[in-house]
């Protein structure tokens, strides 16, 4: 079978010389295209990514003292460890009620979520995805600053911020345990164990390391946040004092909202400071989400 | 035959909806023996397989009517739980599926559902499950890594092993070597002659070849009916139906 085969491969290839000639210049061309669009693609990205970086960085070049970090900030001068630490607080506390609230989310849409409530927490999460932050925010300050009467507070803050982050941490979960094979919740339940123990003991760690990238993509994303903090954190000059209501809070992205406005060279230093902490930050987070996930997958193995 | 019959199938129906995709199978499984289930894709032979462990019973809209005596007990009756029975009948599946745990606890993991044990036991049993799946030579200094880091057959020797690991009485194989090299599918071959002396197996296969080197009884069936049944030898030499025969011979299917 195989020599037969051969024989009429290889008539056909010196048949169809001249025509196969010209396929394969057709091809040449269009694979030269499409690479030097792939690459013309490539350097529109990397310059506007380098020109944002270089440029915050040479704007903050001034400001970037020691004092940044040990100082807070004063009116519009001084440091930023008040700023530093209200966006770890509002971000990492943000995080420590979107993440289980999130994935147990997500664990219900990929495993539970067939009938119609999963399709309507679908939908509603989808729609909560696509609202604008600042409406968020604008919801937080008429529930919590105002009707609870907690004013600017951390508490409204993280509250705020962990309805934006929850959609994406359910999706990610969502999508992270559907991406093992349905044979391995078979084997799983093939082998006696519970509704409990597959999904905690076999899938969940399966989709751990997609999970906990996703999670650095969502703390990245809450750092990065302004528009629902304006309205339920404020803005404080002072350290935070550990209560969680009734007392604002600073943070880096109101820095670069509000002093990049102000008439003073100083002010402006600040918030390009800020910007850069904040931007390396997000990039320090992401690179090392992706670099955890290939570590556990190389280490582990991955389903095909 | 059916006083020593592990397995008794009667009038059994199964739906997928309104789907009619088993139509009042009859049959008496011999145990400790292997009986191969051959027929054309779509012919019910996995569906039959998977009405053994009740798989079919994780998804709503999926149904069986009729019996199927396990040991005697009806294991179709809502009151037979349905852990126990998945206990008792191992399953392994067309493409491998280690769990995402070390080769270790992939053994452990279904042991500890069932028993508790001392960990120099668990040592033990896990030792035994890797020796019988004929894996243990490759993996006693790695027991640590990860399941998934295996060679697919490998990890289907796995599935293997921590199918056997739980002491099952029946182990039900769906293509177990339809995603392996040639190598690793004479190995798994090997490895069912084997076992069959302390289990019965039910293996699906595509390959007839497979399941006349491997059973001691064969299945043929069609367009979900049992076509014939009987010890593979006969069937595959002197085929008692017209159907049997097109089919073995290549004339369809």
């Amino acid at each position: 079978m195989s020599t037969s085969n051969l024989t009429t491969s290889m008539t056909a290839s010196v048949g169809s010389k001249r025509r196969q000639i010209r396929v394969s210049w057709k091809r040449h061309l269009f694979r030269t295209l499409g690479t030097a669009f792939v690459w013309f693609s490539f350097v529109i990205v990397a310059v506007a990514f380098l020109s944002i970086i270089l440029d915050v960085f040479l704007k903050a070049l001034p400001g970037l003292k020691l004092s940044l970090l040990t100082e807070v900030s004063n009116g519009m001068s001084g440091g930023l460890k008040n700023a530093i630490e209200g966006t770890l607080v509002l971000s990492l506390g943000s995080l420590l009620i979107s993440a289980p609230v999130g994935i147990a989310a997500g664990i219900y849409l990929s495993e539970f979520g067939s009938g119609i409530a999963g399709k309507s927490l679908r939908f509603l999460s989808d729609v909560l995805v696509g609202v604008p932050s600042i409406v968020l925010g604008y919801v937080g300050y008429i529930t919590m600053v105002i009707y609870l009467g907690w004013q600017f507070s951390v508490a409204a803050g993280i509250i705020t911020l962990s309805i934006m982050l929850l959609p994406y941490i359910a999706r990610t979960t969502e999508m992270a345990l559907g991406n093992i094979p349905q044979a391995v919740r078979e084997a799983g339940f093939g082998i006696g164990a519970g509704e409990g123990s597959v999904i905690l003991r076999i899938l969940l760690p399966g989709a751990m390391p997609a999970v906990m990238t996703g999670l650095f993509y969502a703390l990245a994303l809450s750092m990065g946040e302004t528009a629902p903090l304006i309205y339920t954190a404020g803005w404080s000059n002072y350290m935070w004092n550990g209560q969680f209501t009734n007392q604002p809070i600073g943070y880096l992205t109101y820095v670069i909202w509000t002093f990049i406005n102000e008439p003073f060279e100083e002010a402006h230093i600040l918030a390009f400071a800020a910007a850069f902490l904040i931007t390396m930050v997000v990039l320090g987070l992401i690179l090392l989400g992706r670099w955890l996930m290939v570590q556990q997958l190389r280490k582990r193995g991955a389903y095909q | 035959m059916t006083e020593n019959a592990k397995i008794a199938v009667r009038n059994l129906d199964f739906y997928y909806g309104d789907n009619k995709s088993l139509k009042g199978i009859n049959l008496d499984l011999p145990g400790n023996q292997v009986t191969a289930f051959i027929g054309p894709s779509g012919c019910g032979k996995s569906t039959l397989l998977r009405v053994f462990n009740r798989m079919y019973s994780l998804y709503p809209g999926q149904r069986a009517t009729g019996q199927v005596l396990l040991d005697g007990e009806d294991i179709l009756s809502p009151s037979y739980n349905v852990n126990l029975l998945r206990a008792r009948v191992g399953m392994v599946f067309q493409k491998p599926t280690p769990f995402p745990m070390s080769i270790y606890d992939n053994i452990s993991f279904g042991i500890k559902l069932y028993e508790k044990l001392r960990k120099v036991e668990l040592d033990e049993r896990v030792e035994q499950a890797l020796r019988q799946a004929a894996l243990w030579d490759e993996v006693k200094d790695n027991l640590k890594k990860s399941g998934l880091s295996l060679s697919g057959g490998q990890q289907q020797r796995l599935c293997i092993a921590r199918a056997v690991a739980v002491r099952p009485e029946v182990i039900l194989l769906d293509e177990p070597t339809s995603a392996l090299d040639p190598i690793a599918t004479l190995k798994i071959e090997e490895l069912v002659a084997e076992l069959r002396e302390h289990f019965t197996l039910l293996i699906v296969t595509h390959n007839m070849q497979q399941a006349a080197r491997v059973s001691d009884y064969t299945a043929f069936m069609y367009l979900g009916e049992m076509v014939e049944y009987g010890p593979t030898q006969q069937l595959f030499t002197n085929p008692q139906k017209k159907q049997t025969e097109d089919y073995i011979t290549g004339r369809y299917g």
